[in-house]
């Protein structure tokens, strides 16, 4: 049964309009920062989508940004009421992604949209779209900066969807980062280069909503199903013009082309979702295009990473904890619940737990600092359940009170890390090495109870009957909140 | 005529880069005809110096991180190199 979700990103627009979370910008606005400008300030205040119409010197494009930066645009995404809470949104994501993956369907070319318009040869020219400069310094434009890239194992066609930001290098040429522990670098570094061979790539900028949310989530599950999962019904689906891949037929851009082997160019700065510009500009993975195929009107989606909160954080932080949270209850340990911080950048998670057994904390970190998501994060943090990890108050009295500064640290060294890492040195970045450390909030076992610190809270020291009437009376004695 | 004005970005100390000798390097034209072609990069042949007049073009610098130094560079940009054929 169909989820009351959109099948594009123009019916999802329309309904960010209708929930009052969308302004229209009739004014021309110039993609060399002026754009990227804007949607910074709409991450940073929280603001609605800025839906762009006019944009200098690329009349009939438009752009869409921060489309899903917020939790209530991401309950939208999912067809939810806008106003659902974190822990609703994250039951409802669990319970559509924890069943039968549903296959994708085949559309003909002539019904899909994607095809509207096709540009080979000579006129498949990057620069005749409108990437824009996002952030003053950046080593160049990207086009690529809310999409997924489309590719297929040599050995076991599986088929990869996952954000690889790209940067436009000339008309026929994009650069960008594909770390090696990353799906498509074991495919493309493990598998095709020691062949030589180039891999077809496929970019889709402006899918539908949950398609980004799937090409964000860590899940094991292929991202077209995992898509069709989230919205249950089939993605549509329409085969490429150069290659064998396939994408979807209601996107607004696709680019086609091929990731060339041995050949590395410069790439970067760029303003990254940890809030800085962290790792270096070097020599990155090559994209070489073939063709262009859009919508008529085509409308560009536009993140803008940089300090709390845009969709990149968000997104990740929501998926990231939510694939920790499947791994730790298919392992039986007694969770309460996972939430990572999206103000942490997605290197902070917080885990409740009921500690029934002593050092279940070192056993949740042990298990999630050993999963493939781990090079995304360095902090966990465990909490017993009178704890509220969706409140960042209550984490952070726990972690300044729970926390003994010397026994409840653990330190993990030698780990998987990112170049991302604004704290890693030089030399770490350049090799993709990081460090990881738990925070373990709970309570030794091993303490007698009347050892034990009794929290001190509304909820927690007054009688239920003291509490109701309190509650009853609030307002008749003067409050107004 | 205006001069026209290109930017690079130096990973290096800048007090190593050769002034006067022919070097391949990568450059952004920020002054194309068509303005939808700014910020294209190419692989040149060129000869730069640190002061601003004495090759035709101005050349920006960026250090490796974006930061944008404060006087322009100058440049003769020799020949484009092809680095895909």
């Amino acid at each position: 049964m169909p989820y009351p979700v959109f099948k594009d990103n123009r019916e999802f627009i329309k309904a960010l309009e209708a929930n009052n979370d969308l302004v229209t910008i009739q004014q021309e606005v110039d993609w060399d920062l002026e754009m990227g400008a804007i949607v910074r300030r709409v991450c940073e205040k929280k603001s609605a989508s800025p839906y762009f119409k006019k944009i200098k010197d690329y009349p009939g494009f438009e752009a869409f940004g921060a489309p899903l930066a917020t939790y209530k645009r991401l309950a939208i995404a999912m067809g939810m009421k806008p106003d659902a809470f974190v822990p609703e949104i994250s039951n409802e994501y669990v319970k559509r992604t924890t069943g039968d993956p549903i296959k994708s369907i085949l559309l003909d070319k002539k019904k899909a949209p994607c095809k509207e318009n096709i540009w080979t040869g000579k006129d498949a020219d990057l620069f005749k779209l409108p990437g824009p400069m996002v952030h003053d310094g950046d080593g160049g434009r990207y086009l690529a900066t809310w999409h997924f890239v489309v590719s297929k194992d040599l050995e076991t066609q599986a088929v990869n969807w996952g954000m690889y930001r790209q940067m436009v290098f000339d008309e026929k040429t994009m650069v960008g980062p594909v770390l090696p522990f990353s799906d498509m670098g074991k495919m493309f570094y493990g598998k095709y280069v020691p062949k030589n061979k180039p891999m077809p790539f496929a970019t889709v900028i402006g899918c539908d909503p949950l398609a980004g949310v799937a090409a964000c989530a860590p899940s094991p599950i292929p991202e077209d199903e995992f898509t069709g999962m989230l919205m249950g019904a089939p993605v549509e689906l329409v085969k490429c013009e150069t290659c064998d891949l396939e994408v979807p037929a209601h996107a607004e851009i696709i680019i086609e082309g091929e990731v060339i082997p041995n050949l590395l160019i410069e790439e970067a700065p760029f303003g990254e979702y940890t809030g800085y510009r962290t790792s270096p500009r070097e020599p990155r993975t090559v994209y070489r295009i073939k063709a262009i195929t859009f919508r008529n009107n085509p409308i560009l989606t536009v993140s803008n990473m940089g300090v709390p909160t845009d969709e990149g954080q968000l997104l990740r932080s929501f998926s990231l904890g939510l694939e920790m949270r499947k791994l730790l209850e298919s392992q039986g340990i007694p969770i309460t619940g996972v939430f990572m911080l999206p103000e942490s950048t997605h290197h902070m998670v917080v885990v409740g737990v009921k500690p029934i057994y002593s050092n279940i904390a070192s056993q949740i970190a042990n298990l999630v600092f050993g999963s493939k998501l781990s090079p995304w994060f360095h902090m966990v943090i465990v909490v017993d359940e009178e704890t509220n990890i969706y409140n960042k108050d209550d984490v952070i009295h726990a972690l300044a009170t729970k926390c003994h500064p010397i026994r409840g640290i653990r330190k993990y060294e030698q780990s998987v890390g990112t170049p991302l890492y604004p704290f890693a040195d030089p030399e770490d970045r350049k090799w993709s090495r990081g460090a990881q450390v738990l925070f373990d909030c709970t309570f030794p076992l091993h303490w007698s109870k009347s050892d034990l610190p009794i929290k001190v809270s509304f909820n927690n020291v007054y009688p239920k009957e003291i509490q109701e009437k309190v509650l009853q009376n609030w307002k008749n004695y003067g409050f107004k909140d | 005529m205006a001069r026209k004005e290109y930017d690079t970005f130096v990973l290096t100390d800048l007090a190593l880069i050769p002034e006067d000798k022919e070097m391949e390097l990568i450059v952004r034209d920020l002054t194309p005809a068509d303005r939808r072609y700014k910020y294209r990069s190419t692989f040149a042949m060129a000869m730069v110096s640190k002061s601003e007049s004495k090759y035709p073009d101005l050349l920006w610098v960026r250090l490796g991180r974006g930061q944008l130094q404060e006087k322009p560079w100058s440049i003769k940009i020799i020949k484009e190199v092809n680095k895909f054929s």
